[in-house]
Formats: C-alpha cells, structure tokens, sequence
C-alpha cells in the first residue's frame, strides 16, 4: 500500500468545489463513496450531478443551470489517455442532458486542486475570471478578456496567472451564447457538443484558471505500474494504427467508398469530389506532425497546416471537423477546411454543429427560403455549397450573432422551426443536436444510435456504428437485433467515458470489463467486478434517461430526420437505399426492450430500483 | 455449395480488384490493385496474391509470412460483406468483384 489519501480515499478525493458565481462564494462537499462507486466519474457522477443539482425545467441559460466539470478515477494515474474531463450541463441546444468530454492536463490540474467535480452555478454580475489556486477561489474581473478568441484568452489569463495555470475558457462565440459554443482548454483542446461554452458564456464565465499541487494517491501503485506498461505497449498495437498513422481523418475515404458521407446537408452519402479531402490526400499535402493529449501514447491528432498563397494557418484536424466542414457544406479545398476548422476552435464553435447548421442554411438557399447574406464590410455573399469564402464568413456570423449568424447561432432545429417552408425536413439533427459524419440510411445500427442517444445525435455514447463496420450485422438493413447492440454499446461507452478512458483505447483491451475493473481496484483499493461495471454502464444511461424524462422528453424524440424517411440515397454503391420509418420504429421498440423500458420508452419503477436509482425517481414530475 | 460446384469454383480464376485506403495506399502510392485469383480462394492465399503484387503491404497492412491481414486491417466485398479474418475459410469471388482494404479500427 502507498501513500494515505486524505480520509483514507485512493484514486478520488471524495468532495466537490461548489462555486456560486452570483453570492461569489464557494464551499466544499463531501461525495459519498457509495456515490463514487455507482457513478465512477466522468460523464456518470457528472449525470448524477446534473440530477442533484439542476433544478427541474429550468432554461439551460439561466443562471440555476449548474456547469459541471468532473475528473475520475483514473485521472492522475499516469494510465496511457487518462487525463481526461467531462463538462456536463443541461444543454441549450437540446433541453436534456449535455456531456462532452475533453483530454488535457486541464484534468490532472483540476484534480490536483483537490476535487473530483467543480460545480459553477449562478451568474456573475460583470465579467469573471474564476481562478481555483489549490482550493482558494477567487473571483477576478475579466472585462479585458471579453471578446477575445481561445487562444488570445489562454494567453492573457497565462500572463496574468502563470505559465502554470490551466486555462478553461470561452471565445466570442460563447459570450454571445451561441448554443452550440465550445469550452476550450488547454491549448486548444474541446469539450464542444451539446453547447456547454453558451452555458459559460450565460454565466458571465469567460475563463477559469486553474493551478494544484495535491498529489494524488493511488491504492497499489506498485500494480498499477505494471499494467500500465502493458496497457501502453498495447497502446503503440495494430489495435491503433489508424488513429496513430491517419488519426481519424482516415475515415473519410472509406465513408464515401462506402456511401456513408454526409454530403451537402445529407443530399447525398457520397462526395464526388472528396479526394482532396481524404486523410490520405491531406496528409500528404498538408501533415506537419503528430500531437498528443495529455499522458496518450496513441497521438491521434495531426497538426496540419495551409498550404495555398492565403495567410498560413495551422491546426488540429479530425475527422469530424473535416466532414462537417468539407463535404457536408460540398467543400472541397483542403485549405479552406483547414482554415474553417481552426477558425471554430479560435471563436469557440463545435465544428460539428457549425457545419450542420450552415449546411442547413445552404439548403434553404439552394431552395430560395433565405437570402444573400451582408458579411460585417457589406459585401454580398451567397450561401451556396461549396462557397469557401461563405463558409468562412458565415463561421463568423455566427459567432458574432450579426445578420443571419444570429438565427444561425440557435442552431439547425430552432432555425428551422422560425424559418418554415418545410425546412424542418432538412435541419439534420435529432433532439437539437447536429448529426455527425454518418450516413444513417447506409448504417441501420447507426440510425438507431443516434435516434435514441440521451444527449441528440450523437456517434460517441453508443459507437452503433461499430456493428454496421463489421460481419456482425448487414448494414443496409434493420432487424430487431440492433437495440441490444446499440444498448450494449451505450453501457461499455457509459464505463469508457465515466473512468475515463479514450475510445480510441478500447481495442487494446481484451475485457474492457475485466481489465478496468482490475485498474479500479489497484487504483482505489475498493474490490469491483466486472458485472459491477457492467451495471455502472447501464445505470449511467438510465440515469441520463432519467433525466430527459424530468425535463420532458417524450417518445416523439427518439427519431431522425424527416429527410432520411422520404429520401433515397442517390449515389455511389448504396443508390436506392433509404430507411424506412416503420424499419426505425421496429429498432427503437427493441431497443427498449432490451433496456427493460416500457413500449413508450419510459423506465419502469423495478428497473429504476434493480439499479439503485430508485430514491432519485421519487422526486421525477416531467416537465411539460 | 456442394462439393462439385466448390471443386469447379476453385478451379476457375476470376479478376478481381483490391482497393487500398488509409497508409496501405499510402505505401503502396496507388489507389487499387489488380489480381487473379481463384474462384474460391482463401483469405491467406488472397493476402499472399496481393502482398506478391504490392510488397510494400508487408508488414503494414499485410503480415510478414504473407498469411493473412495484420489485425489493424479487414477487407470488405464490394461494399456489403465484411471478409472473415480466418486465413484457412474461403470466400467466394465473381469477375468484377471489388474488394476494399481498410482500417479494422471503425469511427472516430
């Protein structure tokens, strides 16, 4: 046994930082152990969180809505990927539960304060600064932060607190609570879907500065030393070499091979002029390294840079964001994807969501709902697909909120919903969530993952898609097996993400279980089992289930769009194919029975009580 | 299948085409490979096929005995079936049939 943890606790220090930007006070409370071993960390004790502390119905942008940052256990541990966080709230995107999860050494340095959760609730009354030195809070003004880009605040806020500091904060696109801004940390790192950098933004919240020096103590470091060796080796395997060699950017060949590439707003799953965009294509054009997140061996990022006569621009790119930036709005200049992706990182936009929504709009011109648009020097601009210079500006509209930016900034569901002219059909996004790079009417597991997920179209609380990219299931058609794939999916996601661990790892496992049920327990010394994680993971999605149903979820939301009903794909290999609303109807019903849920999606009383959540029920009134 | 039709299938050679993403196309500098192969074939008789065309593959997407995929690859058949990775179980081809090598690690 190493080094006693304050109150005996290994791997968690057992108490939260409540922060109450209005009072500007701040206290500390315990976390019970039987709270941390339900919930873990993560994106689970942040849904537990969000349940004890948000009160029911409220607007995501008041100032009661709490924002919720959360370690875990393996935070500290040294683990290959495990520095990582999740931000949880309600989201103003959706109304229902928001996580997003970011890896940095934001997440040692939260920990090494002394928490395992910060809760921010309240609203400042001027610009704020929150700065948490090793516990002691102080509520600085940030007046001179205020309207600066990501970076420009990080920098400003290293200048003022130390080279040390940790840096969370906002860009101009969360001051002007844009509902899909990002929080980003660290250098540049995001926690973007779901809109928690607008929940910041509502709080007069431009920036957190953060500096620790506990140590954290683990059970059996002798242990865990030895299977973090292993885990590392396993992280340098063939279980990673796309995300090693590529990163995820080698997705995009192969989805429009395949005919799961979102092109120009969902029209086609196909982008006839993709190649300039493919990870191949731009690594060899554009590569300039590798990055890592904070203690990863894999180093899926790739540092890309602009080649062309404009002003150089270098950033991350990922898949995503080339996706939603590049076929998605029928753009196929590598460097204007390049420079749209690292324009959303400055202003503090998730690239998703800003390419969706702006794919959204070009539509609506490509049918005559909207206009031209002024960009801030009046000059006229189009927004066609394929126009990079649109696409430039338009990113910034947004998140200025200046002519259509602000309608744009509600993001594709409100949008749309103001607009009309049936442009509801094509405002691609479940729950108010903006879908991702993938084709649902191409991938049936897929289409149920996203119709169901707790958080809106989301691709990472299931990874559904992993079923559809396997002998496992014939990806063109649906059958009622799907929901207890998806299910199982979203319960192995719910560990992943509550211990923390990257997704990108957990081919590298032999047992996800078993392994990080062994980890667990050299970590904080409490026994754990597999099944005992296997529950966590079912209780987790219940518990975010739990509370979408508070706010008013109702069984009308576990569903796609209008479009992929009554559109067949056009192009490539899967021309003809279209998703059937009865097909998605069958899959949704099986995946509520394999959740043990009523036909209408809710959770009956025994389920709630068979995972212990039944003293939260009692306080459930759905919300209208 | 019975055994005479299996018996004749292996016998007949068919053209096929393998399409290469990710670092295997990368290596190997081009997008597809042409092979002919039996009717019926194996996965490792595939992969030796493939690796004798396309060296570079070996030990990148292809393992060094030429005997089957490395583990961070699957092939796919024309953009439906995923290929079992067993290197002893046959698949069955048809001239004109595309076969897509690609990462095994899915999304992101």
């Amino acid at each position: 046994m190493n080094k006693t943890a304050d109150d005996n606790l290994f791997g968690y220090n057992g108490k939260m930082l409540i922060v109450d930007l209005s009072a500007r006070t701040s206290h500390w409370q315990t976390i019970p152990d039987d709270v941390l071993k339900k919930f873990i960390g993560g994106t689970g004790l942040g849904a537990y969180l969000l349940w004890k502390f948000c009160p029911p119905g409220i607007d995501a942008l008041e100032p009661a809505n709490p924002l919720i940052f959360v370690t875990s256990p393996l935070v500290g541990s040294r683990l290959t990927t495990s520095s990582k966080f999740a931000v949880v709230t309600k989201s103003p995107l959706t109304g229902l539960i928001g996580d997003s999860l970011s890896s940095s050494f934001m997440a040692t340095e939260l920990k090494k304060t002394g928490c395992d959760a910060l809760v921010i609730i309240g609203k400042s009354a001027s610009p704020c600064l929150l700065s948490i030195d090793d516990g002691q809070v102080e509520f600085l003004a940030a007046d001179d932060l205020l309207g600066k880009t990501t970076s420009e605040t990080e920098d400003a806020v290293k200048q003022r607190m130390g080279h040390r500091t940790r840096v969370a904060c906002i860009g101009p696109a969360g001051e002007n609570l844009v509902r899909f801004a990002s929080i980003t940390n660290d250098g540049g790192r995001q926690a973007a879907r779901t809109g928690p950098g607008a929940v910041m933004g509502s709080k007069n919240l431009k920036a957190i500065a953060i500096k620790g020096t506990h140590a954290v103590s683990v059970h059996d470091a002798e242990a865990l030393n030895i299977i973090g060796d292993d885990l590392t080796h396993r992280s340098l395997g063939p279980a990673t070499e796309k995300y090693r060699t590529l990163g995820t950017m080698a997705n995009l060949s192969v989805f429009n091979r395949l005919g799961t590439l979102p092109t120009r707003n969902f029209q086609q799953s196909t982008f006839e002029e993709g190649e300039a965009v493919t990870g191949e294509a731009m690594h060899q054009a554009h590569f300039v390294k590798n990055a890592h997140c904070a203690n990863c061996t894999i180093g899926c990022e790739k540092i890309l840079v602009t080649t062309d006569d404009g002003k150089k621009v270098q950033g991350r790119m990922e898949y995503e964001s080339a996706f939603a930036l590049g076929p998605l709005v029928g753009i196929a200049d590598s460097n204007t994807v390049i420079r749209a992706s690292k324009l959303c990182d400055e202003l503090g936009l998730d690239t998703i969501s800003t390419g969706a929504t702006l794919a959204w709009a070009m539509e609506c011109f490509q049918k005559g709902l909207l206009d031209n648009f002024r960009d801030d020097e009046s000059h006229e601009a189009s927004l066609s697909f394929g126009d990079g210079d649109a696409l430039l500006k338009g990113i910034g509209l947004i998140a200025e909120r200046q002519g259509i930016g602000d309608l744009l900034a509600e993001g594709s569901m409100r949008a749309a919903r103001k607009i009309g002219g049936g442009s509801e059909a094509w405002a691609m996004q479940v729950k108010g969530l903006e879908m991702p790079g993938y084709e649902p009417r191409s991938l049936k597991t897929m289409a149920l993952g996203l119709a169901v997920s707790t958080r809106g179209a989301c691709h990472n609380r299931s990874s559904a898609y992993e079923a559809d990219f396997s002998d496992r299931v014939n990806r063109l058609e649906a059958d009622d097996q799907r929901g207890r794939i998806t299910a199982e999916g979203e319960d192995f996601s719910a560990v992943l993400d509550s211990l923390i661990w990257c997704k990108f790892l957990r081919k590298a496992f032999t047992d996800l279980y078993e392994e990080s049920a062994e980890i667990f327990e050299k970590i904080t010394g409490w026994p754990c089992s597999a099944d005992d994680l296997r529950i966590a993971g079912e209780r987790i999605n219940n518990l975010k289930k739990l509370f979408n149903i508070r706010e008013g979820w109702t069984r009308d939301e576990d569903t796609l769009p209008e479009r992929v009903f009554t559109e067949k794909l056009p192009t490539g290999m899967v021309a003809g194919v279209g998703l059937e609303r009865e097909d998605l109807h069958m899959m949704v019903q099986g995946y509520y029975r394999a959740r043990g849920w009523s036909e209408d999606g809710m959770i009956p009383e025994e389920k709630l009580r068979e995972l212990g959540l039944a003293e939260l029920s009692e306080t459930v009134h759905p919300v209208s | 299948m019975d055994a005479a039709r299996t018996d004749k299938a292996a016998k007949t050679s068919v053209a096929i085409t393998v399409e290469l993403f990710g670092t295997a196309r990368i290596t190997c500098g081009q997008h597809e490979v042409a092979l002919e192969l039996p009717a019926s074939t194996s996965l490792s008789a595939l992969a030796s096929s493939l690796a004798n065309a396309c060296p570079a593959l070996i030990g990148n997407a292809i393992v060094n005995d030429m005997s089957g995929l490395m583990k961070s690859y699957t092939l796919n058949l024309n953009g439906t079936a995923f290929v079992s990775d067993a290197p002893e179980k046959h698949i069955e081809l048809q001239d004109g049939d595309r076969l897509l090598l690609f990462s095994s690690q899915a999304g992101g």
